[in-house]
């Protein structure tokens, strides 16, 4: 059984601030790490790698400081990683990095399974794992909790609006993965990162996976980002409390005060 | 031995800083301060190698470690530091204890000692210290007589007491230094041993969390196998081989400490509202109690990384760089706890707060591996060798070379620092003041100082930007100005201030010195810690 896993290196959002001249992104000295949900899916590949055997392959397109979660993925017990790394597929939107990591997987040779996070916590898209298999071809099951293997089905707990759904479908398919509310990501012993150096690591560029130029980088992308900017503070919300015909009355009070209500009480 | 790649030495600090997060809570961590306890069971997991295996990293991959640089363990000290500098020191215990087999074993022994470390996570204890033999370790009174078996030397019966040992009352294995017939040597002793014993866990002032105890030895046999090195006289040399190395390490846990208190107090700072706005933006409380730690701590990096980077290139000796590292930068850290507690005012006098704490961890550092006093004699012997080595060219070459680097970075201030520090040198010199001991370790303390600011200056002009640092150019630019104006100032004025109060103030010194220039230089200064105090604002910010 092989499965690839999809990983993304991302900045630590949680320490990100915004440029509010320029509307950029201030990455100095803010450290990257692996999307948690990707995280989470890399680990469930490797679980179910110690259940069936098999082989894991870790894929990431990146600069190539992005090796780091390749690295990573390999420390974590992954038996070969590749990174994506090419100026030509600098600035590629969720569709272009679709089709080339759709590629890089395809050249890897047969794949029971991808995995991927669910959504990577700096763009919050959500569309490159199903674009994944869409441009592979393979039924794709999103938000998944968790996944298991029996023979040819991949079976999966996913999460939806109103609570859990139980789906299957044949292997080769794709799941993207939630992050399980009790889920502590673990992280590997130094050991296992020295060793992880021994392990198989390939660079590819846009020519060795084939990819066609037009669909990869800026080009190859049909979003374009006009401005990022902090949406703006909510304002503090009041609460009212009381029985059911006090909250209507004082509810009225708010709306007359705020002058709401005025179009409606003209109306008559 | 060369230092890993950024990436996997990052992944490495990465998996320490999450095992710390799960299993090293704050009130986890105070209790045990509060007890005086030692987290065996903790450390065991550190060093398991399925967890973590800190201790590997400073083990040769032939012998089943992972075979760190210098560099590495600088920065893996310097996070322990940040987590707690108890654990911080139990590890570097283990480090230390090794270093004797490590640098001066025979091929058999580092096959045999190193692997065990590595495979049975042992505690090794280094115990050089005794009740009369501190930093004098020529008044070594353990001593380590022969034993023969049919007139030939079988082995060493070893009685003595040895004092303050980190780890001494939990460690599996100590190299243990004693006076054997032909001089200082190390041995290796195990703890199992008849006739050795512990004494009780030491009641600290901080560091609570290390073991620290008295070890006595009755008779102790080790067979001729356990001498390191297999000949007998070479303790005090292999003792001073690893100085470099091993203070450069405890610097790290003063760059460690201080950081982990100054951050604390930056945020604290932004939330605190005092006559109308936050602390933060007061120059009384940032211009004294926060920006200057900032400076010296960011000194102090530049200084260890230049150093460290040496180190792994030519992996021995440096004994004075060591020594001004570990001397500047364990200043810097106590300095900056003891502000941090300041900058908290009554909250960080209260044990809710870490600070006050790091404080009381920190101020070991001043003391252990040599005290900082001890460290202002070694500054001040190996660079006056130098100074009368090249006819008083040292600092004045040095000089030179900052004038060819970018003032913006403070080389100009700096060069003015190296250029007074020869003068003044010169002068001692010529007026014989080294008779005077405070003469000479008021000297290493400038040396210090300038030669800090002129690494510093150095990596900013050069853009050495490591992986570490957590400012912009700009930033460390300014830092490092600031850091160049105050060594320049302070070398100029403290000089002719040590020289005129124990000499003669003589005619034309002041013009040597350049005084004017240096006062010329501190144009700028409060714009500059208007800048710092704001990037510090911008990066730790309020939680």
């Amino acid at each position: 059984m092989h499965i690839a896993v999809c990983v993304k290196q991302v900045p630590d959002t949680t320490e990100v601030k915004i440029n509010m001249e320029t509307g950029t992104l201030i990455r100095t000295g803010v450290p990257s790490i692996i999307n948690p949900y990707d995280h989470f899916a890399l680990q469930t590949a490797i679980g179910l790698k110690k259940q069936h055997g098999g082989e894991v392959t870790v894929i990431s397109m990146g600069p190539p400081q992005a090796r780091s979660v390749i690295q990573l993925g390999l420390a974590l017990g992954a038996d070969t990683g590749i990174l994506l790394t090419d100026m030509a597929f600098a600035g590629s939107d969720t569709w272009a990095t679709s089709y080339a990591l759709s590629k890089a997987v395809k050249k890897t040779g047969r794949v029971d399974l991808v995995l991927c996070g669910m959504q990577a916590i700096d763009g919050d898209t959500a569309q490159t794992g199903p674009g994944i298999a869409h441009q592979l071809g393979i039924p794709q099951i999103t938000f998944a909790e968790n996944v298991e293997i029996e023979g040819k089905k991949i079976k999966a707990k996913r999460l939806t609006d109103s609570g859990y759904e139980f789906v299957e479908t044949q292997s080769p398919a794709l799941a993207t993965m939630i992050l399980p509310k009790d889920y502590v990501c673990s992280y590997p012993s130094f050991v296992d990162i020295f060793e992880s150096l021994k392990k198989t690591y390939h660079q590819w560029t846009a020519e060795d996976i084939g990819a066609d130029t037009a669909f990869i980088g800026l080009k190859g992308s049909p979003t374009h980002v006009n401005r990022i900017y902090p949406p703006p503070q909510r304002e503090k919300a009041v609460m009212v409390s009381g029985s059911a015909n006090e909250l209507v009355e004082k509810l009225i009070d708010i709306l007359k005060k705020e002058d709401f209500l005025k179009g409606v009480l003209n109306h008559d | 031995m060369p230092s890993m790649d950024t990436i996997t030495r990052n992944l490495m600090l990465d998996s320490l800083k999450d095992y710390a997060r799960k299993h090293l809570p704050y009130d986890f961590i105070r209790e045990l301060d509060r007890k005086n306890e030692f987290p065996a069971g903790v450390l065991k997991q550190m060093y398991d190698h399925r967890i973590l295996g800190v201790h590997l990293l400073m083990i040769p991959v032939e012998y089943g470690g992972i075979g760190g640089g210098t560099y590495d363990i600088y920065r893996i000290c310097e996070m322990l530091a940040r987590i707690d500098l108890g654990i911080a020191t139990s590890v570097f215990a283990t480090f230390l204890g090794s270093d004797p087999i490590r640098v001066a074993g025979t091929a058999e022994q580092q096959k045999k000692w190193m692997s065990k470390i590595a495979k049975e996570n042992l505690f090794v204890a280094y115990a050089a210290t005794e009740p009369d033999a501190g930093s004098d370790l020529v008044n070594l009174r353990t001593l380590a007589e022969h034993v023969l078996k049919n007139g030939k030397l079988a082995g060493y019966r070893i009685t003595g007491n040895k004092q303050w040992i980190s780890n001494g009352g939990v460690a599996d294995v100590y190299t243990v230094l004693a006076l054997a017939p032909g001089g200082p040597s190390w041995f290796i002793v195990e703890k199992e041993m008849e006739g050795f014993s512990a004494n009780k866990h030491e009641d600290k002032h901080g560091i609570r969390l290390s073991n620290t105890a008295g070890l006595a030895l009755d008779n102790v046999y080790v067979p001729k196998e356990n001498l390191i090195g297999e000949t007998e006289g070479q303790g005090l040399l292999q003792a001073q081989s690893v100085f470099g190395y091993t203070r450069l390490m405890v610097a790290a846990f003063g760059l460690g400490a201080g950081w982990e208190a100054l951050e604390t107090a930056v945020r604290y700072s932004q939330q605190r509202i005092q006559a109308g706005g936050p602390l933060s933006e007061k120059q009384g409380y940032t211009h004294k109690l926060i920006v200057p730690n900032a400076v010296r701590l960011e000194a102090s990096r530049a200084y260890i990384e230049e150093i460290a980077n040496r180190l792994d290139k030519d992996s021995h000796g440096l004994q004075t760089e060591g020594a001004i590292a570990k001397y500047y930068a364990t200043e810097a850290g106590n300095r900056t706890a003891e502000d941090a507690i300041q900058a908290l005012g009554g909250y960080g006098y209260t044990r809710d707060f870490p600070v006050e704490k790091i404080k009381r961890d920190v101020k070991i550092t001043c003391i252990y591996e040599g005290t900082n006093e001890i460290m202002e004699m070694t500054i001040y012997r190996g660079r006056w060798q130098e100074h009368l080595k090249t006819r008083g060219r040292y600092y004045a070459d040095v000089a030179d070379s900052m004038d060819k680097l970018n003032p913006d970075a403070g080389a100009d201030s700096a060069g003015l620092a190296m250029n007074a520090l020869g003068a003044i040198m010169e002068e001692c010199r010529l007026q014989k003041l080294t008779r005077h001991q405070h003469v000479t370790f008021k000297l290493g303390k400038l040396i210090a100082s300038a030669e800090v600011a002129a690494a510093f200056a150095r990596a900013t002009a050069q853009q050495a930007y490591s992986e570490s640092v957590k400012f912009d150019s700009r930033t460390w630019q300014a830092m490092s100005r600031i850091c160049a104006r105050g060594a320049a100032l302070q070398t100029a004025v403290e000089g002719l201030a040590l020289v005129a109060g124990a000499g003669e103030n003589p005619q034309g010194l002041k013009e040597k010195l350049n005084l004017e220039l240096i006062q010329e230089k501190q144009q700028g200064l409060v714009l500059d810690m208007d800048f710092v105090a704001d990037k510090l604002k911008q990066t730790f910010k309020a939680k």
